[in-house]
Formats: C-alpha cells, structure tokens, sequence
C-alpha cells in the first residue's frame, strides 16, 4: 500500500465519517421514533442541531470544561487517522480511549452534582467496555498475525468465522459506547431521566457541538472495528452490512430495554463480554478456532 | 578507573550520611545532600559512559570480611530494636514475628557461612557485576533518587517546621533523617553491582534498614507500628534469600556467583528452581506484592520523599529488578507462567483497590505495587519482547511515580492534607502544582507516554505465550481499565471548580518543589518521545547481556518502535496527540464573560458561589464528592479474597518449584 494512498485515505476518512456518523443517528432518531410510535424528525435533524449549536452563544461552567470538550474531538479524529493509516489497533484504541477519558474528565471539572454523577457514571461505563476492547484485538491479531490493521486487510481471509464470538462480545462494548439502553446510565437522550443529561449536563452550545461531532466520530470509528472481521476476500462489501447490521441491532436492543444499574452492567460487561473474548482466545491457542 | 566509580557510588552516600548525623545545622546538612547529590549524578553518567560494559570487577578481599561482619551487625540490630520495642510497648505480632524471621535468617546462613561452606568469607569473582541493567538501576538511583534528596531539604524544613507548630516535635530528628537517606542510596547502588550473592542478601538487608528507620522517623505510634510490619515482611524475603544460597552451593551450581547461577539454570533447567522461586520471593516481599501489600500501604505515614525513594522509584524496584536479573534462568518453565499470572493478578487487584481508596499517597502505594506486579508478569512471560518492556516500564514507572509522589508531598504542604477530597479545585489555587501533577498522572495513563508504550508492548507480548496468555490478558485489560478509573476521577477531583471571576491569588514558585517537579516531568516527556534512542541504548544492550535475543524484541527506525507482532508510530503519534491537545490550548478561550454557574434547577443563589436556595430559601451550599465504592471496593472487603488467592498463587508457585 503506497503512502500517498494511505494518506489519502486517512483524508478521506476525517471527512466522511463525520457524515456517516451524522446520518447514523438522524436515522437512528427516525428509526426509534417510528418503533415508539412516533413520526420523528428529518432524517438530516442532527447536522441542522450541531449547526444551530455553533451559533449559540459560548458559556461554560467550570475552568477546564473547554479544553477536555476540544481535546475530545480532537484525540478521536486522531484515533481515525490512525485507523485510516492502518495503524497498530491496539495503539488506535489507547488514543481512542484518551479521547473517550476527555469526556468524563471534562464533566468532573465542572462543580455540579449533575454532572459529577454524570461523570462518575461514565467512568463506569468504560471501565466495563474498554477491557472488551483491548481484549477483542487479541483474538484478531493471533488470526492476522499480527496487531497492525494493514496486517489484517492482507490477511486474505475474513476473520468473522473464526470469531463470531468475540464479535458478541464487540457488539456489548458498542452498546455501551454508544450509550445505549440497558446500557445508558451516564447519560441518556430518553426523557425518562435523573440525570438531565448525564455526562453532558454542563456543556452547551459550541461546546456541545463539538461533543456531539466527535461522538459521531467514535461511532464510526467502532462500526469500522466491527468491519474490520470481514474486510477481506470477494466478499469485502459483507463488512459494511456487519457494521450497519451491528448498528441496527443497538436500536432494537435500545428501544425493547429498560435502563439497569451500573453493578448490573458491569457484571454484565465482565461476566459475558470477557468471558466470551477470553473463551474465543483461548480457543484459538487450543487451535479449534 | 571503575574501582573508583564503584567505590564512589556505594561508599560516599554511606560516608556523606554518615557525616550528617552530627549536624544540626540546616544549611550545612542542606550543602552536604547537594554534594552527594552531584557527585552521585556524575557518577552514574561515567557508569554509562564506560566502554566495555559488562565490567566485572572485584575489590580486595578484606571488603568480603567487611561485608560478612556487617551483614550479621545488621541483623543483630534488627534483634535489638525489636527486643527493645518489647521492653518500652510490649509484646505485639510485630516485634515477635521480627525476631523470629531474623534468626530464620541469620541462623541457617551463619551455620553455612562458618560451618558449610569450604572458609568464610566466601568469595566471587568477580565481587561485581556491571551490565546495563545494573547500570539502569544505577541511573534511576542516582538520578532519580538524588533529586528525591534534594527536594527533601525543603520538605522536611517545611514537615518539621509544621510538627514543632502542632507541638508533636521540639529540635530536629533531620540528621537522622538524611542518614538514612543517603546511605540508603548507597546501599543500592551497591544491591544492583553485586555479583556475590552474599553481598547483594547484605545490601538487602541494608535497604530493609533504611526503610524501617525511615518510616518510622515521626516516631508517632502507627509509625513505629508500621515500620516493625515492614521489617518482618521484607524479612521473609531474606529467610528466601539464605535459603536460595545455602541450596545454591549445595545443589548443582556449586556457586554463589549470581552470572554463573543464572547461566546453570538456562542451561541445567529443574534442578535449580526451588532456590530461583526464593530469590523471586525476596524479591516479592521487597516489591510488596501480594499478600505482603500491608507493609507498602503503612508505610506511606512516612514523611513523602521517602515515598517518593524507597517506595516507589528505587527500593521496591529492588524487588523487580532481582526477577528481571534472574530471569533467564527460569525461562520457559511452569515458574515462569506462573509468575505472569501472579502479577497479573497483583495488577488487577491492587488497581481495584485504588478505587476505593481516599488518601492520595494510599492511591499511589497502590498504583506502585500494581505496576511492580506489570513488571513481574513482563518477567514470566520471559520472551525478548516481555524483558524489554519490563525494563522499560521500570524506568519510565520510576521517574512518573517518583514525580507524582514528590506532587502529592508538595500538595499536602500547601493544603495540609493528603485527602482526595481536600483537592477539590485546588487547580484554581495551584494551576503551576496541579498542571504537573496532572501531567505526570496522564504520562502513566495514555498515549504517546512510556508507560502506555510499555503497557502496549506487555499485551503484544501476553499474547504470545500459548493457553496461559488467555488468562494473563484478561488479567492485564481488566487491570488497565481500573487503573484509568482512579487516575481519571483524581484528576477529576483537581480540576473540580466553579468559574470564579478575578484572578487566583498566585502561587508561588518553590524551586525545590516547582524545580524538581518540573525537571521529572521533563525526563518523563523526552524520554517518551526518545523511546526508539533509548531502547537502542540500553534497554537492547541490556537484553543482549542476558542472553535474549534483541532483535526478537523491538527492531527501531527513527519514528517507530516495531514489535513482533506491532508497531508503534511513536513520533507521529506524539506530533499529531501534540497538535490535537496543545492547539485548542493555545487558541481556544472562553471570554470571562462566558461563564455560567452549574445547573441546579435554576435555583442558584448568585454567580460565583456555590449555594443554591433549598427549602424556605434557605441558602445551602453545595457540595461534590468522589466516588470510591468502598462497599465492594473497599479493603475490607476485597482484602478477604485478596490476601488469599496471594497466598494461594505464592504456594501454588512453590510446589511447582520444588516438584
């Protein structure tokens, strides 16, 4: 793969997967919308909010808010260029999580009881999905021999049937990334709540904005982690219907769940989504898989 | 010329603290650390500098009389201090098990030494043993260790300035102090030089000294209790350590040459584990793994700079530094997997146990003891690549913990606290303090930093070592995610504030605080960033000396550090993590004007402070805390399952060893 391609590519990705991103979740308001019963917003709504965020005006609650809501956005773009330039997955992931940390770091640095629960909440959550993730590129690189994703695209074979399970174990780990009930706990978009808005309580305007963009980036991000288990062979297109099937499935395991507690969570998070990975690497050392 | 350096490096802290125990002048004492200080540090440098490393080299044989009386002075005053604590607090677990492990210690080794053994002293050539890891631990010592000293002559200013204002302290005990200290220093770079196995169990017992007279210098009564429960349990270690000795020379090796001990048992394989798995558990008992955790956790009433040196960057990395040495001999055996899960199960465990903790030094012991555990798994696994990042994550766990503890010493001397919770928004009062700290809390916690790049390099390496590595990955991910979990809501605690108008009032600039502080963040930060240079140097040539195979491990270009089964784009990933945090720093501002206060249901009581109007308008003031989930998380809890699977493992590891 030439570097000109590469670079090209990691482009191209910083400036689609926003887009994605965007139109995922406008689909996704639609979608829940109409299984509650409801008619929902334009499908486009999400980049008509994010625009209307920019031109309110900028307020922020506690000093070092602004630099976490910018570091946030700009630690998970970093993430996708790494991807885009088919870097070592785990090393993507360790500036996944960084961004991901922006989060709650920048909501405990605002002195209010809303969003330190927030916050707290949201530590909770990444304490039960990024253990599954750092352990799901295990099982991927002893198939692809080796860590780096370039490995993985010359692989030659689609990874998925010798891991389906690990590929449980991911679609766990998304759900709670994408804060998605059961899973919802530190901030969820259902008027249902305690929390106002969670995670996101004190953020506002611009700053929102930026929030709101660099969750799509994240959700894009992970979607590609789940291709990546069929991106090979003549049938490389199967990966997007994974992602995309994997997409469809968070909104239909949001709208049948209730919201659960966070000891629930991670036990469900330990209990199923590590044992499931653990189960899939060690069969793969015992070579049945 | 290296007689010289040697001499220098392990004789003159012990003869400079010798010197400060009759000085009761401050400013004197103060020139005196300096002096040991530079001289160390140049030292060290000249160390690295030689060409021909490994140097082998041995002192006349009078020194090996010298280190035999001593050694058994040592114990003795162990048997006194313990006898002695008797006579004035009577008779408690501590002072007993004291005295009994000493003579378990002493005994069997005098028995071998006069009675065993072909003549006493025995000897080794060579008496020393200088490769690059034993010149990594030197430079950590000497560096890291000095500037811990030179930072101490303004904290323990400041601590007993303090002490005499609560009325807990009249004079001074700093002479004492600094004693302990600069010997101290000595004393490893002597453990990290010695070849003869009898002079390294002395410079053991030397370190268990300093740490005892260190932790309980305030001399209050947890003190005191602390520093007995410290003593005994580094005592296991060396009843490990005379044991590993005596059937050392009794078994196949026939030596006690600690080089051809390690080369017998690459190459004669079973026969020698037994005393490889005591030699692992001094090193255990001095990394205060599990389930010796207790005696790290009480030493922490210790003023913080002996934190900061034995119990962090230097003394219990004696512990790692023992595993790492020996290594080679166990490779590829059950002992060797075993000692991956051991840590593993250390690293999660302790990681867990951060969580709930609310003291913040209580937060570092625990991050200490966990990441000590990391390099003890690095150890088991065993491979070229393992041995590499253990190394590497003894150096950059060294200069980030170090730093955080000097931080959390420099906090606690502005808010007279080391409770968590007592930080809230300090960043406001002490932006400069709170930025470095933070700093140095990120470098053990995300990308590009050394620590992350040698956790990366840990779970490539787990992941190739066959069944087992299941386990030892799910142990090392779960522990990685806890770790995030206590570093992150600290740091969450620092920065937690309401925009208040005006400025802060300034903080000032401390030099032995600001300076040393500013200076480890520094090394912590061009170190990451040289990682490819720094591998090169000495973590390869260090490898090589061992017996692995460098190439195996990392292969380097100017950017990247390339594992077997990776690659980690270091300089890119650095620039790009630098523009991405950095730009939005510099450019982006909120105007004063935008600041809001929190949302408490629109019944806030006035810009800029913290009430809001509760029932009958009544102003309440609002409050935010961490959390710790101290019911599950807590000690008590965790403890019972803990302390347990510690010992389990421990005699799982040794019937292995011996069977």
């Amino acid at each position: 793969m030439n570097t000109g391609w590469l670079i090209g590519s990691a482009v191209i990705a910083v400036i689609v997967s926003p887009l994605i991103g965007g139109l995922l979740r406008g689909i996704d308001r639609k979608l829940t919308a109409h299984m509650q019963g409801r008619i929902g917003p334009p499908i486009i709504q999400p980049f008509y909010d994010v625009i209307k965020l920019f031109g309110k005006k900028p307020m922020i609650a506690g000093g070092a808010q602004l630099a976490f809501a910018y570091a946030y956005l700009a630690l998970t773009i970093t993430a996708v260029v790494f991807f885009a330039l088919r870097q070592d997955l785990l090393v993507v992931l360790f500036i996944l999580f960084f961004g991901s940390l922006c989060l709650p770091i920048g909501a405990l640095s605002v002195k209010s009881p809303y969003s330190q629960f927030g916050g707290h909440r949201e530590l909770l959550q990444f304490l039960a999905y990024e253990p599954i993730l750092l352990l799901a590129a295990i099982p991927i690189a002893l198939k692809a021999d080796g860590f780096p994703i370039a490995d993985i695209f010359s692989y030659g074979q689609p990874l998925l049937p010798d891991l389906w399970i690990t590929f449980i174990a991911l679609l766990i780990a998304l759900a709670i990334i994408m804060r998605k009930s059961p899973f919802d706990i530190s901030g969820s978009e259902h008027a249902h709540q305690e929390l106002v808005r969670g995670v996101v309580t004190e953020y506002s305007g611009p700053y929102l904005a930026l929030i709101e963009i660099g969750h799509w980036y994240e959700m894009v991000l992970l979607l590609s982690i789940l291709g990546l288990l069929w991106v090979t062979g003549s049938l490389w297109w199967l990966s997007i219907i994974i992602a995309l099937g994997s997409w469809f499935v968070m909104l239909i395991v949001d709208n049948i769940n209730a919201r659960l507690t966070w000891s629930w969570m991670l036990k469900f998070a330990w209990g199923v989504g590590i044992v499931l990975v653990a189960l899939n690497i060690l069969f793969i050392n015992l070579g049945w898989m | 010329m290296i007689g010289t350096l040697v001499g220098l490096g392990i004789l003159f802290p012990i003869i400079t603290g010798l010197v400060c125990l009759p000085i009761k002048n401050h400013k004197a004492r103060g020139g005196i650390v300096y002096l040991t200080a530079a001289v160390l540090i140049i030292v060290s440098i000249l160390v690295l500098r030689q060409g021909s490393v490994p140097i082998e080299y041995s002192p006349s044989s009078s020194w090996d009389s010298v280190v035999l009386v001593l050694n058994y002075v040592i114990l003795a005053v162990f048997l006194i201090v313990a006898i002695r604590d008797i006579a004035r607090r009577g008779v408690s677990r501590h002072n007993i098990l004291t005295i009994a492990l000493t003579l378990a210690a002493g005994i069997p080794l005098a028995v071998f030494e006069f009675s065993q053994a072909p003549h006493a002293p025995l000897e080794v050539t060579p008496a020393l043993y200088i490769d690059h890891l034993s010149i990594i631990m030197c430079l950590i010592i000497s560096i890291i260790g000095s500037l811990v000293c030179v930072y101490a002559i303004r904290y323990m200013k400041d601590h007993e300035e303090h002490r005499v204002h609560l009325g807990e302290l009249e004079g001074t005990t700093q002479p004492r102090f600094f004693f302990f200290m600069l010997m101290f220093l000595g004393a490893m770079n002597g453990l990290v030089f010695a070849n003869n196995l009898i002079w390294l169990a002395f410079f053991w017992e030397m370190t268990t000294l300093a740490c005892w007279g260190l932790i309980r210098h305030d001399e209050t009564p947890i003190a005191k209790t602390n520093a007995f429960r410290a003593l005994w349990m580094c005592l296991i270690g060396s009843v490990g350590f005379s044991l590993a000795i005596i059937l050392l020379w009794n078994g196949s090796s026939d030596s006690i040459s600690l080089m051809t001990v390690i080369s017998n048992g690459a190459s004669a394989g079973p026969v020698l584990l037994l005393p490889f798995a005591l030699l692992c558990l001094a090193g255990f008992t001095k990394a205060a793994q599990l389930p010796f955790q207790s005696w790290l956790l009480g030493a922490m009433v210790a003023p913080t700079p002996v934190s900061a040196l034995l119990h962090s960057s230097t003394m219990v990395k004696a512990g790692v530094y023992l595993v790492l040495r020996i290594a080679p001999g166990f490779q590829g055996t059950h002992l060797s997997t075993l000692i991956a899960i051991y840590g593993g199960a250390v690293f999660l465990a302790t990681a867990l146990l951060a969580i709930s903790q609310s003291e913040g030094k209580k937060v570092l012991a625990y991050s200490t003891i966990g990441n000590l555990g990391l390099i003890m798994l690095c150890a088991g696994i065993n491979t070229p690549l393992a041995i590499a990042v253990g190394v590497m994550l003894l150096i950059f766990h060294a200069i980030s913990k170090g730093l955080l503890f000097l931080c959390a010493g420099a906090i606690e001397h502005h808010i007279w606290s080391r409770n968590i919770e007592d930080m809230e928004g300090i960043a406001r009062s002490l932006p400069l303090l709170t930025g470095i700290t933070i700093a140095g809390m990120l470098s053990m916690l995300v990308a590009p930093f050394g620590v992350l790049i040698a956790k990366w390099g840990a779970m490539e390496a787990a992941s190739s070592i066959g069944v087992w590595s299941t386990l030892v990955l799910v142990l090392l991910m779960l522990g990685s995610g806890a770790t995030t979990v206590f570093w992150a809501k600290w740091i969450g605690r620092f920065l937690c504030h309401s925009p208040v108008p005006g400025r802060s009032k300034e903080e000032p600039f401390i030099p032995l605080y600001h300076g040393i502080l500013l200076m480890l963040i520094t090394f912590a930060v061009v170190l990451s960033i040289l990682i490819a240079p720094l591998y090169n140097n000495i973590v390869a040539p260090a490898l090589a000396e061992a017996g692995y195979c460098v190439t195996c491990a990392f292969t380097t270009g100017v950017w990247f550090l390339k594992s077997p089964m990776g690659i980690f784009a270091a300089w890119p990933v650095f620039i790009i993590i630098a523009l991405a945090l950095l730009v939005p720093v510099f450019t982006a501002r909120a105007k004063p004007e935008a600041s809001r206060s929190s949302y408490m249901c629109g019944e806030n009581v006035e810009m800029g402070i913290d009430e809001f109007v509760a029932v009958a308008d009544e102003r309440t003031k609002l409050k935010t805390g961490g959390f710790y989930i101290e019911n599950i998380l807590g000690e008590g809890n965790l403890n019972r399952f803990v302390v347990p699977v510690g010992i389990v493992l421990l005699v799982v590891l040794f019937v292995v060893a011996a069977i």
